[in-house]
């Protein structure tokens, strides 16, 4: 594995994460206190309150250190807050001892000597073991803060993501182009039948005007009932039987209850041109699709456009319509609707629109 | 001198008939042997009948026109036929190779005949020089192209779920875990079985869009909410409205360290 390899180039040191603990406001919250508490304690103090403020100093930044040290570092089975809290609570004594070290020459016995000396320590000791631990809970609980807000934060950026797939999804339709390779095959085979006077000429330029009328970009994508959506599916289902009589095969089974539903414009001819593309055309014999539509026991509808064809390869690439049909069903039905593809036995894709039979119900 | 034979290969039969009454009336000499409804059949009648000019469309099911064109090779003069394909035009003109474009425009078919009269008279000249090479780029385009041959990544999954085959689209995938014999995926969808394993999976997958975390977890990255780092360089992984979390290990959590 190269992973172990390409870890350590990128690998941010322990030591610098510990770093991220100290912050200009952290410190100035620091120093602030300590000189409240050097203004509190001088009163009992023999000592200047120079030396006073520097030992408290010296023991905020010991404790301060210790409070990063022991988030970066807590044994595993510690959590972090309790590791940080003992840390500045075991650390203040020693902090205080370490102080009180250049004045007694390095000499500890002197400072248990000193009876002033050992009240001076204790009073500081105390000080620090009161107010570290309430820094520390506040330290602590500002982190939590922030973690909220950043979950927040999160979560307002996916709605806006959602919001914008929506929007992309609407662009993308609008920006759906007919294929010019579909216009230019099916024209010739208009040309063909003009030029040899068939009869087919007329309806099957009537087909190929209803299909232009439909597949145009429109600018208002406002709803459609499934009648038309299947007129306009009839339409380029003949458009593709004329040019290739030979491998298409065509049944629609839609019952007048269910045509009469709203329906999302473009969704049945996307996945009708879908089944032509990936199914029928790639075959050298061809198929049959099937456009059907039936009530389930469980009150939603089931649109079914099956094939006989190639099927669908696991690499093939989705047009934009269908790749973005799921995201539209949603938008217009709600979010129990769904687009299913399935593979069809023994070959062939039978992609599959439920939706509630109430806009907006759960199916 | 025998009168010239061609065979014409398009799989829609209206056009088939098109070119062929067009060509009667450009040029009645000419003897239409076999007519094929895709590339196989016009290689199947091209060795049977070995006419001396072949019309073949380009897009046609099973082999296409430029893999039927490669077979037939040097053998006979090839002029293609296209509705649209803006690729192959540029690549047919760039190699110096004959075409013509439907709906048929007796003009420029008139063009062809002629240059087909006068190659066919003076067959020394037959060669296009590197004719190979531009039609074995072109195949290998239109393939990747069409969705025919295989792009570089996978698109969907097939996996049985209840009584049916699924094809579930990838970008709907949460996560995929392996155990020792099969891999669960988990998609917005559901959750299906399938017998792939992880390291296979892992390099059929864009991995601009799905990491492998674990040894037996890749997770799709589009839908990761969070990744908390946890002790000894492991981390977990949340993902966008799902209870599940996934497990970092220390040689995978790499994959996060540049978010």
């Amino acid at each position: 594995m190269n992973s172990a390899s390409a870890t350590t180039p990128t690998h941010r040191p322990a030591w610098l994460a510990f770093l991220g603990v100290v912050t200009w406001k952290g410190v100035a919250l620091i120093a602030t206190l300590t000189l409240l508490a050097a203004g509190v304690l001088n009163p009992i103090f023999a000592v200047p309150f120079g030396v006073l403020l520097g030992r408290l100093m010296f023991v905020a930044a010991m404790l301060v250190l210790a409070f990063g040290a022991a988030g970066t570092w807590h044994p595993a089975r510690v959590p972090r807050w309790l590791a940080q809290v003992l840390a500045v609570v075991i650390a203040a004594p020693i902090a205080t001892m370490v102080a009180y070290l250049p004045s007694v020459d390095g000499r500890i016995t002197d400072v248990l000597g000193h009876e002033s000396r050992i009240m001076g320590f204790v009073f500081i000791t105390m000080t620090a073991v009161v107010i570290a631990p309430l820094v520390a809970f506040g330290a602590l609980y500002r982190e939590r803060d922030a973690q909220a807000r950043s979950a927040q934060l999160a979560f307002e950026l996916e709605r806006s993501t959602l919001e914008k797939e929506a929007l992309d999804a609407r662009l993308k339709l609008l920006q759906a182009q007919i294929q010019p390779h579909f216009l230019f095959n099916t024209l010739a085979n208009v040309q063909a039948l003009v030029e040899s006077g068939s009869p087919h000429a007329a309806p099957v330029l009537k087909s190929l005007i209803a299909y232009l009328r439909a597949a145009m970009p429109r600018l208002q994508a406002g709803s459609s009932t499934l009648a038309n959506e299947i007129a306009m599916v009839r339409a380029y289902l003949e458009l593709m039987r004329m040019r290739m009589p030979d491998r298409l095969e065509v049944s629609i089974d839609v019952a007048d209850d269910i045509a009469a539903r709203e329906f999302l414009p473009m969704s049945v001819l996307t996945l009708v041109e879908n089944a032509v593309r990936h199914g029928i055309d790639p075959s050298e014999g061809g198929g049959r699709i099937e456009v059907r539509a039936r009530h389930q026991p469980d009150g939603a509808i089931r649109l079914v456009v099956a094939d006989t064809g190639a099927g669908m390869s696991e690499s093939a690439v989705p047009g934009t319509g269908l790749a973005n049909l799921e995201s539209r069903l949603r938008g217009f039905f709600g979010a129990a609707a769904r687009l299913e593809l399935h593979e069809a036995k023994p070959h062939g894709l039978s992609a599959e629109i439920v939706f509630p039979a109430v806009r907006g119900a759960s199916a | 001198m025998n009168a010239p034979t061609a065979l014409i290969a398009d799989d829609e039969p209206l056009l088939r008939e098109r070119l062929r009454a067009h060509l009667a009336r450009l040029w009645p000499e000419l003897e239409v042997v076999a007519e094929a409804r895709n590339g196989r059949e016009a290689i199947e009648f091209f060795e049977t009948h070995l006419p001396q000019v072949a019309f073949l469309d380009v897009h046609m099911p099973g082999l296409n026109g430029i893999d039927a064109a490669r077979s037939i090779a040097r053998r006979a003069e090839v002029v293609f036929v296209t509705a649209h394909d803006h690729y192959a035009v540029q690549a047919f003109e760039h190699g110096a190779i004959d075409y013509v474009v439907k709906p048929f425009d007796e003009v420029r078919l008139a063009d062809s005949v002629a240059r087909l009269k006068t190659r066919l008279a003076s067959p020394q000249t037959t060669a296009v020089p590197g004719i190979e090479a531009v039609l074995d780029q072109l195949a290998a385009e239109l393939k990747a192209r069409g969705g025919g041959g295989r792009p570089k990544y996978l698109q969907w999954i097939r996996a049985s779920v209840a009584s049916s085959v699924r094809l579930i689209p990838v970008e709907q995938i949460a996560f995929l875990r392996s155990d020792e014999k099969y891999t669960l995926v988990v998609w917005e969808g559901g959750e299906a079985l399938i017998r792939r394993p992880i390291r296979e999976l892992v390099d059929e997958l864009d991995p601009d869009t799905f990491a492998q975390i674990h040894r037996s977890v890749i997770v799709n990255l589009r839908q990761v909410a969070q990744v908390d780092r946890g002790f000894n360089d492991t981390a977990e992984v949340k993902l966008k409205g799902r209870r599940e979390v996934l497990p970092v290990s220390r040689s995978f959590l790499h994959v996060f360290r540049q978010m």
